[in-house]
């Protein structure tokens, strides 16, 4: 059933056009990043690392998220026109399906931006002569990074199924980088969803997570995620929607 | 009038004045935290000037956002209810009707820029700053983004007109709040051509690095004027073609 329900959900993406900012966003980011490395040369002499540094600030602290919240706005978007709640929760699937076959199509759209963005840094630090190996780091800041987006994609479905508008949540989204910004510099990054970002992926610190951190950072991931979703889901099931 | 009240009038359960003071309250907090951090380390530098600057660079990254999400709340409406055909059955032209959404939004925003204005004021009470509230250039940073607002609204309420899925619009407001922040470190003639960059290019206050520290210098308001005029004039010519291009599209 849930599989068919992840069929449904690609079927309604098809001619979206949501591709575009998929593309467009890790794009600039990388742009962006580069120029700013190429131009600090002097300053950012960790080849790799400083690129990313550069890059990763761009796309992991302000650009995911954001992209995040418009494609969990967008894939909600759908239901909240012409009375296609009334048709979706009618249909012979259970609201878990409905609910999780969501979040899994934006999981998967995540993996696509996630390897673009590698694709797109790999590409940008060649033309810029970067001639080391690529850092070892980089899977796991692109895993952890997956995992907090899935975290993150959690929040703001939640927030998309329950507010009709396609704007606010997002704009919610972006106060709630903030919140996590502030929630890193006060060293507590690892309890807030959008911090859980910032510390995955090693955007603002390449030391990576010691012993210690690393289960702390998959068991709030964890945590949120079966948290949010079984409220999400327990909503969808227990409220009437206006359709 | 009528129509920008009846503008109004839609959005009063919306919650979109909510979200602008939520909005508003996380982009003061962190301009003031930040501010204050400042101060502490260097109390020298406590002055208006700094406290400007500083919401300046903010509203870099924080009013394209708002902006699109504003204006999209105000034509997303009109949407997701499919009520074009029935706005367009009354007896109004399609112009007046982009014009009182365009007016209505441009009250929202601007209504948030009054916000800021006052709570920097009040800030620097609150600090004890030794010099009184700079009134002049208060009203300065409040045309400055008033101004560029005209443009980045126009710009906005075009995008959200056309394009139904708002995700776009959205989009587009997202790459202006980060052009908005990063302008600085582009060349001047490659932020020129960005509208968001005149959120920190208009304030009145800027920063200079010519020496160790950094110091805010007040701006000459002849060197701003012809800016202002050019920008004004650039936000009426993308108003004017928003306008003429909705108005020929189909509904």
């Amino acid at each position: 059933m849930l599989g068919r329900c992840i069929s449904a959900e690609w079927m309604k993406l098809r001619y979206s056009h949501i591709w575009a900012i998929l593309v467009a966003l890790p794009v600039i980011s990388v742009l962006i990043g580069c120029a700013n490395f190429y131009m600090n040369q002097g300053v950012l002499t960790k080849e790799w690392y400083s690129l990313w540094s550069q890059v990763g600030l761009f796309y992991g602290e302000f650009f995911l998220p954001i992209l995040i919240a418009i494609c969990c706005a967008y894939i909600w978007r759908l239901e909240h026109l012409n009375k296609n709640w009334n048709m979706i929760l009618a249909a012979p699937v259970p609201s878990a399906g409905i609910f999780l076959a969501k979040w899994i199509v934006v999981g998967v759209l995540l993996i696509l931006v996630q390897a673009f963005f590698v694709l797109l840094y790999f590409i940008g630090g060649k033309t810029l002569g970067l001639n080391a190996g690529l850092p070892q780091e980089l899977p796991g800041w692109l895993l952890r990074g997956w995992t907090a987006g899935l975290t993150i994609s959690s929040v703001q479905l939640a927030r998309s199924m329950r507010i009709r508008s396609f704007a606010v949540p997002v704009g919610m989204g972006l106060c709630a980088i903030f919140i996590g910004l502030g929630m890193y510099v006060a060293r507590l990054g690892l309890f807030f969803p959008h911090s859980l970002l910032t510390v995955g992926m090693g955007v603002l610190s390449q030391t990576g997570l010691s012993c210690g951190e690393n289960p702390v950072f998959w068991l709030m991931n964890i945590l949120y995620i079966g948290v949010i979703n079984t409220g999400a889901i327990w909503r969808m099931r227990k409220h009437d929607r206006v359709a | 009038m009528g129509l920008v009240g009846l503008e109004l009038y839609k959005l009063r359960r919306k919650r979109l004045f909510l979200m602008v003071i939520l909005f508003l309250a996380v982009e003061i907090g962190w301009a003031f935290s930040a501010t204050s951090i400042s101060i502490s380390r260097n109390p020298g530098s406590a002055g208006w000037e700094a406290l400007i600057a500083m919401m300046s660079s903010m509203n870099g990254l924080f009013l394209p956002i708002l902006t699109a999400v504003c204006v999209s709340r105000i034509c997303d409406m009109e949407h997701k209810g499919n009520t074009w055909k029935l706005l367009l059955t009354l007896s109004v032209r399609r112009g007046a009707l982009y014009a009182a959404k365009y007016v209505t939004a441009s009250l929202v925003v601007s209504l948030a820029c009054l916000i800021q204005a006052v709570a920097i004021a009040g800030f620097g009470f609150m600090k004890g700053f030794e010099q009184p509230v700079p009134v002049l250039l208060l009203l300065r940073f409040l045309l400055g983004l008033v101004i560029t607002n005209t443009g980045v609204i126009a710009l906005q309420q075009w995008a959200s007109m056309t394009a139904k899925n708002q995700a776009f619009a959205l989009a587009l407001g997202m790459v202006g709040g980060f052009v908005g922040v990063a302008a600085d470190l582009f060349p001047q003639g490659i932020r020129r051509i960005f509208i968001w960059s005149y959120y920190t290019g208009l304030s009145p206050v800027t920063q200079s690095y010519a020496s160790a520290h950094i110091q805010f210098v007040v701006r000459d308001m002849g060197s701003l004027l012809p800016v202002m005029v050019a920008l004004t004039a650039v936000g009426m010519v993308v108003y004017l073609a928003g306008s003429v291009y909705v108005s020929r599209q189909e509904t």
